[in-house]
């Protein structure tokens, strides 16, 4: 226990507001167990993957390079531009029912295990306060403490550290917009040069200190709309963490009894709090399933160590579903995961052939703007344009081709188009046909074959004419 | 944290709590209501800065400005831009770009008539030339380009057009239409 009176805390109150409407800050104790290191180590890797987008190359390009201001996206060694919108439709059905689906089955594994606040605030924010402020005990004893000078120096030098991690992530984001490169040689040249994006970088950095320093875990209480939504994605067979009421309670600490006298009846749970202390969200797991619960484990491992102290079996606070904590078969495959599987399954699909179907230049054949044709000495001529668009990271030649069934004069100004990544021309193309041979309108087609990936685009468009018709 | 939540009802046997709200909730909502008053005050009372509709007619202003200055054009005006080197740069930008394809690239002529022989189609004088340019020949296939290209790309790509007169560019089309008048 803690030298500050604690009330236990309670289901129908914020833990992290006081009665006064005050914030509460939530100091949670240090665990050690399986799913802490194991959640350690998830958090290194998804830090090192976010550093890396940017850095490593693909295909000529970063990773991933979201170039908004030229509306040029290079994403794993796609190339893409603002006509590719509509894939993004695919791209956030899958990611949201995908969400749906492992919400239905592993609860809120995505918050504890996954998300950016999560990653951050347990693998960079609270170690760093660990580190100036001490252990659990020791930052609850300061945060009462009065102001000396001791610890203004450690406060700033604290707040220090979060404003240069802080501004670090930021960097790391922007980089995602403006490439790595880009950022090395924009931070070289200083503010005044690129104002909007020193702007953005402070304005991010500005919002990541203040959330990762105070605002914390009330982002996940509070604003998230994705905890909020628990209650409607997750049914009584997801995976929650929850507390075994049946073999906890009653819960006490053991006690010795006289000879003679009966032992009142004990619960594995010997109370000792440190599942409430461990809480990041500042709950009492025991109190049930709430909403607060980021289902990140701390509490479990902080259990199972006091269960193997007390030599009783691990598993009083533990990865179950609400029918599992009741003693029943927890069922995994239900209605609900089947459909929302197959959603995810299809949204997938979907996105899949969106991205497998992209032939890496654009070609459109547009009929020419005025008369649909030209009689001239004879001849009966046709104009349409072509619209070229390479979309291959690098550069190429697209060559036309024109076949037309009937025998033509064609004119294309120029059959070889070189064009960097992400160009675009336009091509003026004429069909002109002897009058007598125009009996009918017939079909001839346009072929652009793309040098740099070997992909061919055939066009079909009719020949207009007088034909009497 | 220590007294018991106000109980505001239940219904259906659940339990709506009255808890104090946060107070840097409170504080945003205070916030933006102080800042509301401030800002018709502002905009609306005192009109120290013009307000959205205000900003709407300063632009509509400028935008009105800036097609005053843009005067129609005329042979003069033309013959004036065939003297800046800037406009004829330009013009021959957007001739290459839009021109040239069917014109050739030095105006000698492909599917289009020859621009360097001195005979003419549809008119000599700049005015004549800018109206093809602008308006197009619908029946020969020659597209209307003001609305593509904006009127000051026209006037541009008719200046350059100006220069090529007589330049006789070899390998050009046979000429077409009348000699130039006088």
């Amino acid at each position: 226990m803690s030298a500050a009176p604690q009330n236990s805390p309670r289901i129908d109150q914020l833990s992290s507001i006081r009665a006064d409407g005050s914030r509460l800050a939530i100091h949670p104790s240090d665990v050690q167990g399986r799913f802490i290191t194991r959640r350690r180590l998830l958090f290194a890797v998804l830090m090192a993957i976010y550093v890396a987008l940017p850095l490593v190359q693909v295909g000529g390009h970063p990773a991933v390079h979201l170039d908004v201001a030229a509306r040029r996206f290079y994403l794993f060694g796609g190339t893409y531009n603002a006509q590719d919108f509509w894939r993004v439709l695919f791209l956030v059905t899958s990611m949201g029912f995908g969400l749906l689906f492992v919400t239905a089955w592993l609860g809120r594994v995505w918050c504890g295990w996954a998300c950016p606040q999560t990653v951050f605030l347990e693998g960079v924010y609270r170690p760093i306060e660990r580190f100036f402020d001490g252990p659990r005990e020791r930052r609850l004893k300061l945060s009462g403490s009065p102001w000396t000078p001791g610890r203004v120096v450690r406060a700033g030098l604290k707040h220090g550290a979060y404003l240069g991690v802080s501004l670090l992530i930021s960097h790391a984001a922007l980089s995602l917009f403006v490439s790595a490169g880009g950022l090395v040689s924009m931070v070289a040249a200083g503010p005044t040069v690129s104002p909007v994006a020193f702007a953005w970088a402070m304005a991010v950095t500005g919002a990541l200190y203040f959330n990762f320093a105070w605002f914390r875990e009330q982002l996940c209480v509070v604003v998230c709309p994705y905890g909020r939504l628990q209650s409607a994605m997750q049914d009584r067979d997801s995976l929650i963490i929850g507390y075994d009421v049946k073999r906890g309670e009653p819960r006490g600490r053991m006690l010795k009894v006289k000879l003679g006298e009966v032992a009142p009846p004990r619960g594995d749970c010997v109370d000792c709090r440190r599942c409430v202390m461990a809480c990041p969200t500042g709950i009492d797991i025991r109190n049930g399933l709430q909403m607060d619960c980021l289902a990140c484990a701390q509490c479990v491992d902080a259990c199972d160590d006091v269960m193997d102290k007390v030599g009783r079996p691990r598993g009083l606070i533990r990865y179950d579903s609400l029918n599992g904590l009741d003693g029943q078969k927890r069922r995994v495959l239900r209605p609900r995961l089947v459909l929302y599987g197959a959603l995810m399954v299809a949204a997938f699909t979907g996105l899949a052939l969106s991205l497998v179907q992209r032939v890496p230049f654009e070609a459109n054949l547009l009929r020419f703007q005025g008369m649909p044709y030209l009689i001239e000495e004879g001849t009966v001529r046709n104009q349409f344009e072509l619209h070229l668009v390479n979309k291959n990271p690098s550069e190429t030649t697209l060559t036309i081709r024109v076949d037309s069934p009937v025998p033509a004069q064609v004119v294309v100004p120029q059959a070889e188009v070189k064009l960097a990544s992400l160009e675009s021309f336009r091509v003026p193309l004429f069909l002109t046909v002897q009058r007598e041979r125009v009996t009918a309108p017939f079909v001839f087609t346009v072929e652009v074959k793309d040098s740099a990936s070997g992909e061919v685009k055939r066009m079909e468009a009719r020949f207009l004419g007088p034909t009497g018709g | 944290m220590s007294e018991k939540a106000r109980l505001h009802y239940i219904y259906d046997g659940i339990e709506e709590h009255d808890n104090r709200l946060p107070n840097w909730w409170l504080f945003i909502l205070w916030t933006t209501i102080v800042f509301s008053a401030g800002y018709w005050f502002w905009y609306h009372i005192a009109e120290l800065a013009p307000g959205q509709l205000g900003e709407y007619r300063g632009e509509a202003a400028e935008v009105a400005k800036r097609n005053a200055d843009n005067k129609p054009a005329s042979n003069e005006m033309l013959l004036a831009l065939v003297k800046d080197p800037g406009t004829v740069g330009n013009g021959k930008a957007v001739f290459q770009a839009n021109c040239a394809s069917c014109h050739g690239a030095q105006g000698q002529g492909l599917i289009g008539p020859n621009l360097t022989d001195g005979f003419w189609l549809h008119g000599s004088k700049p005015m004549d030339i800018h109206k093809v340019v602008a308006e197009g020949v619908v029946a020969k296939g020659m597209p209307a380009w003001e609305r593509t290209l904006g009127a000051e790309r026209v006037r541009a790509a008719v200046a350059y057009v100006l220069t090529l007169k007589g330049t006789h560019a070899p390998g050009g089309k046979a000429p077409q239409g009348e000699p130039e008048q006088p």
